[in-house]
């Protein structure tokens, strides 16, 4: 309770300081900058959905402010709507044309993403230019905010909507942020493979998202236009543009508070700029933050050099440039570059993300308290092992220009078996897998799940056909915890919809699902590190929880690729431990695996792959003493001709 | 949270600079407005950064010229006192953005007397209105396109706090239209840049063709980019086309582009445009492929009367620069000061209403480096945006240039100015160096 | 229309796209070797060229201004590589593409302040006058960026071939990995990449500066087309650039005569958007396969 009412409290007490300001201040000027920060703060919690979240550099996003800008002046004054469909209008456009971007933006990943969005910004500012029988082009389009009930919106009413609009769609990003979605966001930030083969399509997520972020982006160009009443395509360029990436990662990624905190700065960026003293102020004090985390960074080792001694160097540059340039502000540039580099090689975090932790331990916030784990049963109902084919693969291949990597594999999965697969270095297991899994298209043959086609060349759809799957490169979700990577595999829970979540409808199902990860994370012994990032976890709990996140599919067939690669001996024992026990609720598993002993311990079936093609099959002790099995993993020269050295092949 | 009072930076009284910023910087929200004091507060605005900085710091150091010479003199005689001037300094980054936000905080200001800057229409779009609506003095200076000012035609507002002190672009335009004409050209191909000053530019070219009656034909409407640098596919549109003349409207480089892409593609016809071609970064860019352009000048950087040598030199020496970097921009920021300040004379008050009626109906001539201003304005009138603008024909003259220099395109003109100085009494030569340092190289 | 005209506009247009093929390629050094690119590279250009016309007006000639301003493109290059991209590559993030923005961001800056945000002629010795080819005007000036861009694009790939320190370099590209087990310090041929492509961008500066003018915002134009060429072509299509980027620049001359010069950015944005939906790998670049 007493985090709740810290939080909530801190957000309640900063809106009705903010509300009654209008009350007490008469300056038009201050008011003028607040109705600012309310817009940047709507936009801003927009662009974080993309920059914070989805971890892109998204650089079109002050396109989707003019749009949005145009879209709601030109509503007014060519079609003479009200206030309220104009905004709702400019939010529509970014929507869709935020949904439109994300197409073919969806392939893209880093540098080219970057690249995809700054070319859509300079388009769209061409465009707006250029359309001059629609926008007024460079002449700029002027518009009057309409009345709303017949009453003439003043500024302190105007500064009112924006601010109650920045509170609602604090609240309502809270709460999805805080749901699956918001987890299937960083899911995909981390491990966009992992996100599709878990269930959850990145396609939809990413789109989703980047069209929420531009649907933001839309309704603050809408503000935008009825604030300033003027438009001009050459406001929304490359150097606002930098402005905003300023303010979301000054004021800290993933964070509301953070956004909120990014466009104070923005705001109030010029005004600091043009007062030298207060600069030099800030300065040093930047430069006293700078000096104090970077020695505490280097003292106690968690920060490299660079890290700890780059940010002081920068916020020195800072200081003597405060003392030395006569004009501060014909250095702005400059001096955003510098805070900017501070912030991003030695706050990681942002402002608020430092300020969060530092405030957690401050007030002694603890993390809300967890359920109860669910019953296994419940979550994991155990099935019928009845030894029917499960899975039959005929004839599969999949070659990579002339490399056959598997060639010609027939196969079959029992209901209930452990089922290993296993072959020396480059002869073809992990390609099977991918296949199975749907990274890979097959080039030739069928596979077959309980009777019925599997879906190929979709991590997606075989994941939601019942198909699970860990990774040999482990492909956790770094930034989430270990509950939350169970969270966002989970199956079966999550049926609230859209608004619901929105409007915080959906609590008692996120704790019902709490319940069920909890489950699985007791089932491989990672109950008390629930909220421990995946990232800090040791190698071998990470290896568990990748396991764990499968079985969150619930599947009728579990993929286990190299689960002991790189374990120590006792995590092997634990990790044979596991699979026993995820066995034991009946569910078929495919083993990949290096270790001899562990395929003894457990397999019921073995095949044995070479080349591409099936060399033995069998049980292991018979797959064992197999004299092609001997030939191919000691490498006498062969006496028949068999494979004759199977040439590198993808892993 | 910051008032961000800048103070006037090297000028009058500097003791308590530091003093005062700080108890401004901590004091925003409360503390605005409570600022009292003897002098007569004048904010001057404009891009002193980005693209059109030369234009806004030569009118800015130009008005501070002037005005470091008025306080040198003790002041303006208001009432019964002297009251120095004290500038208050906003860069608008040449942002509409910036330019509403400046406006708001100058319109929150008590006691402020006036405001004298822009460049940019979109900032006088943006930002004006907030200081219309507080009835608060405004001189656009030293340029900003028609829609600046036909903006409160539109609107019928009866009553205008801001005027303009800039050759505007009608006279300009016709001016333009004119020199075409009298050369004898027929086909004329229009260029101009994508910004709000190069379309309105063009409008207005072309609305002065068919003024002066249709005398000229336009062959070919080409636009380009601010950044552009190879200008070939606009020119060679022309060239096809037959224009024998180019009338160009935009800013800077630019504007050199053209120039020197004329000269690749051997387009051997003269240039005639608005005044920014009279900037450095034309001029220098363009080399000698920019000599015998022609634009319309209020300001030519030649000391042929007492007025413009004492002006011309005082701003070398002060801003230690060996040529203006925007003559016209400095030479209107320093009459735009003076004008001003008789007005504040005029109405014995820095009381910004007041100054605006005075504004109106000044009843002293007042002796620029431009011209001697005799009642530059009169009450306004929404159906005569005219009664709000400074410039009549007569203060514009042709330029051109030569070498690297801007001269005057027409010797009647120099001869014309010559005679007008010399009809008034001498000038008095500049009292005082202003402290200010250069902001521009 | 005439096809002089259409002749004229495509080779005057194809010209200056070798400039946005000769960034490009600065681009895919540096991806070759870190798969990393400069996204502040059109600054490294701005602030050479403005070292470059410095040395010239201290007297220097412009034979020896050229190494000079080699020189100190490569050395800002490293700055680039030292404070924006070591940190982000030993932590494999993309941190890099935000550190490179905002190092570029502080080049405009000071170069701003230190030079003047006015534009300057660079005085060259290669003359401006046209020379009639093929019913062609070209001048020399414009002929000299073509023999630049290949003159340095070959003595680059030269170096790759020919010198231990290249092949160093090519093997980083091939296999990080596999490179850094065979003894070579990937981080210093990632250093040696990124001094390169300064260098480029440098020669890039002083080839175009002579026609564009100096100044702060002189590559902001350019930077954005050299993006779309490596982008098109493919970051590690080799000589694939200098086709797209004459094409590009052709194309873009062409659009600007038929469909309004406003609209002449237009076809390289929108090819780059298509590119990077229909190809991400770019034309000539190499589809990789996707590994877990």
């Amino acid at each position: 309770m007493k985090r709740i009412l810290l939080l909530r409290g801190a957000e309640l007490i900063v809106f009705a300081l903010l509300a009654t300001i209008p009350l007490l201040v008469v300056s038009p000027y201050a008011l003028g900058l607040l109705t600012l920060l309310a817009i940047y703060g709507i936009l801003l919690i927009g662009l974080d959905v993309t920059v914070g979240y989805l971890g892109q550099v998204n650089l079109g996003h002050v396109a989707f402010l003019g749009l949005g800008a145009y879209t709601a002046g030109l509503a007014v004054t060519k079609l003479g709507l009200g206030m309220a469909p104009a905004l709702l209008a400019a939010m529509a456009v970014g929507l869709l044309l935020g949904g439109l971007l994300a197409l073919p933006a969806l392939r893209l990943e880093g540098p080219q993403f970057a690249l995809a969005t700054l070319s859509f910004a300079a388009l769209s500012t061409t465009a707006l230019n250029e359309l001059e029988g629609l926008t007024g082009g460079a002449q700029g389009l002027s518009l009057d905010r309409p009345p709303v009930f017949g009453h003439a919106l003043t500024p302190p009413l105007f500064y009112w909507l924006c601010m109650a609009l920045l509170a609602v769609v604090w609240m309502l990003m809270r709460n999805l942020l805080a749901s699956q979605w918001g987890r299937a966001f960083e899911a995909l930030r981390d491990s966009p493979i992992a996100t599709d083969a878990m269930g959850v399509g990145t396609y939809r997520h990413k789109v989703a998202a980047f069209a929420l972020g531009s649907g933001l982006g839309g309704l603050a160009g809408g503000l935008y236009a009825f604030n300033f009443e003027y438009l001009q395509p050459h406001s929304f360029t490359y150097d606002l543009m930098i402005i905003l990436l300023l303010g979301v990662v000054l004021g800290g990624r993933k964070s509301l508070w953070g956004a909120f905190v990014g466009a104070s700065v923005i705001v109030l960026l010029p005004n600091l700029l043009s007062n030298r003293l207060l600069f030099q102020i800030f300065s040093g004090l930047g430069f006293a933050m700078a000096l104090a985390s970077g020695l505490r960074g280097l003292v106690k080792k968690t920060t490299r050099p660079f890290q700890a001694l780059a940010p002081v160097a920068a916020m020195g540059m800072l200081v003597v440039g405060g003392l030395l340039v006569e004009n501060t502000e014909d250095w702005r540039k400059a001096i955003f570059a510098l805070m900017l580099f501070s912030v991003v090689v030695g706050l990681p975090e942002g402002i608020m993300g430092f300020l969060a932790l530092f405030l957690a331990k401050l007030f002694r916030v603890p993390h809300a308290p967890l359920p109860e784990p669910a019953d296994l049963d419940a979550v994991l109902p155990a099935r019928a092992a009845d030894g029917s084919p499960l899975l039959v693969l005929d004839d599969l291949k999949r070659h990579f220009g002339g490399v056959k990597a598997v060639d010609g594999l027939s196969m079959t999965v029992r209901s209930g078996s452990i089922h290993g697969l296993i072959g020396p270095n480059g002869s073809g297991k992990s390609t099977v897998v991918n296949v199975i899994s749907g990274l890979y298209t097959p080039s030739g043959g069928t596979i077959r799940l309980r009777g019925a086609g599997l879906p190929s060349g979709s991590l997606l759809r075989v994941a939601q056909s019942g198909v699970a799957r860990t990774f040999q490169n482990l492909q956790l979700f770094g930034e989430l915890t270990a509950l939350e990577n169970v969270l966002v595999a989970l199956k079966g829970v999550y049926r609230s919809s859209l608004p619901r979540v929105l409007f915080g409808l959906a609590r008692a199902e996120e704790r019902r699902a709490q319940a069920e990860a909890l489950a699985l994370l007791d089932l491989i012994g990672l109950k008390d590190q629930a909220l421990a990032r995946a990232k800090d976890l040791t190698y071998g709990a990470q290896r568990f929880l990748e396991i764990a996140r499968a079985l969150a599919r619930k599947p009728d067939l579990l993929i286990l690729d190299e689960p002991a690669a790189g374990l120590a001996h006792p995590d092997v024992l634990q990790q044979i431990d596991i699979i026993k026990r995820v066995h034991q609720r009946g569910i078929t598993i495919i083993l990949i695996e290096h270790h001899m002993d562990v395929v003894s311990e457990l397999c019921d079936t073995v095949t044995v792959l070479d080349g591409g093609r099936i060399i033995a099959e069998g049980t292991p002790e018979e797959v064992k003493r197999h004299p092609k099995v001997v030939e191919a993993y000691l490498g006498q020269p062969p006496q028949t001709d068999i494979s004759g050295g199977a040439a590198p092949l993808p892993a | 949270m910051l008032a961000a009072i800048k103070p006037l930076q090297p000028i009058g009284a500097k003791e308590d600079t530091m003093f005062r910023q700080t108890v401004h910087g901590f004091l925003l929200l409360a503390a605005l407005g409570l600022q009292a004091g003897d002098t007569v507060k004048l904010a001057i605005t404009g891009p002193f950064t980005g693209g059109s900085a030369p234009m806004g710091a030569s009118t800015r150091d130009g008005a501070k010229l002037a005005i470091a010479e008025i306080n040198a003199a003790g002041g303006i005689q208001v009432g019964a006192r002297k009251m120095k001037i004290e500038i208050i300094e906003r860069d608008d980054e040449a942002k509409n953005e910036r330019g509403a936000l400046i406006a708001q905080e100058l319109a929150s200001m008590g006691e402020l007397a006036g405001v004298i800057g822009t460049v940019n229409t979109g900032v006088c779009m943006a930002g004006d209105k907030h200081l219309q609506e507080k009835g608060i003095t405004k001189i656009i200076c030293p340029a900003a396109g028609s829609a600046s000012m036909t903006q409160w035609s539109k609107a019928g507002v009866k009553d205008l706090s801001i005027f303009r002190f800039a050759a505007h672009d009608g006279i300009q335009a016709a001016m333009v239209v004119e020199e075409a004409i009298n050369r004898g050209f027929t086909k004329v191909a229009v260029v101009f840049d994508s910004t709000n000053y190069g379309v309105s530019g063009r409008d207005d070219m072309l609305d002065q063709i068919k003024k002066q009656g249709n005398k000229l034909t336009v062959v070919a409407q080409e636009k380009f980019n601010i950044g552009d640098k190879d200008m070939t596919a606009q020119l060679l549109r022309a060239k096809s086309t037959g224009a024998q003349a180019i009338l160009i409207w935009g800013i800077g480089p630019e504007l050199a582009a053209v120039s020197n892409g004329m000269a690749k593609i051997g387009m051997k016809v003269p240039l005639i445009g608005g005044w920014t071609l009279s900037m450095s970064n034309f001029i220098d860019n363009a080399g000698k492929n920019g000599n015998g352009t022609l634009m319309p000048q209020t300001f030519i950087e030649e000391p042929i009367t007492p007025r413009a040598k004492s002006f011309i030199e005082g701003y070398h020496q002060a801003f230690k620069v060996g040529r203006i970097p925007s003559p016209v921009a400095a030479a209107q920021g320093y009459d735009a000061v003076y004008i001003f300040a008789a007005a504040v004379k005029q109405a014995g008050s820095t009381d910004t209403h007041k100054i605006k009626e005075a504004l109106e109906d000044l009843k002293e001539p007042v002796k620029g480096v431009i011209a001697t201003w005799n009642r530059p304005f009169t009450k306004w009138d929404p159906a005569n945006v005219e009664t709000h603008e400074a410039f009549r024909r007569e203060q514009t003259v042709m330029g051109m240039v030569q070498d690297g220099r801007v001269v005057f395109g027409n010797p009647a003109d120099k001869a014309r100015l010559i005679k007008a100085a010399a009809g008034t009494a001498p000038a008095k030569p500049a009292a005082a160096k202003p402290a200010a340092k250069a902001k521009t190289k | 229309m005439d096809p002089s005209i259409i002749g004229q506009m495509a080779v005057s247009g194809a010209l200056m796209g070798l400039v946005y093929a000769l960034i490009a390629y600065g681009f895919q050094l540096t991806y070759a070797t870190s798969k990393s690119i400069n996204f502040g590279q059109g600054e490294l250009v701005m602030v050479s060229a403005f070292f470059s016309l410095t040395l010239t007006n201290l007297g220097l000639p412009y034979w020896l201004m050229v190494p000079g301003g080699l020189l100190f493109g490569a050395l800002m290059g490293l700055v680039v590589e030292r404070a924006g991209v070591r940190l982000a590559l030993e932590q494999k993030g993309e941190g890099w593409i935000l550190l490179t923005i905002i190092i570029g961001l502080f080049f405009f800056s000071a170069a701003e302040n230190i030079w003047g945000r006015d534009d300057r002629p660079f005085p060259t010795p290669i003359s401006a006058d046209p020379i009639h080819v093929l019913g062609v005007d070209v001048t020399r000036l414009e002929l000299s960026v073509a023999v630049g861009v290949f003159a340095i694009m070959g003595l680059v790939e030269l170096f790759k071939r020919r010198t231990l320190l290249g092949k160093a370099f090519e093997a980083v590209s091939a296999d990080r990995d596999a490179a850094e087990l065979m003894g070579i310090s990937a981080t210093r041929t990632v250093m040696l990449s990124y001094g390169l492509s300064g260098s480029v961008a440098a020669l890039a500066g002083i080839l175009v500066s002579p026609i564009t003018t100096v100044g702060p915002t002189m590559a902001s134009a350019l930077i954005l087309k050299a993006f779309a060429v490596a982008v098109v072509a493919g970051l590690d299509s080799g000589f694939g650039v200098v086709l797209i980027g004459m094409f590009l620049g052709a194309l873009e001359s062409l659009a600007s005569f038929y469909l309004g010069s406003g609209w002449r950015e237009a076809p390289g944005l929108v090819l780059l958007i298509l590119a990077l939906a229909l190809r991400p790998t770019g034309v000539f670049g190499k589809a990789t396969i996707r590994k877990v």
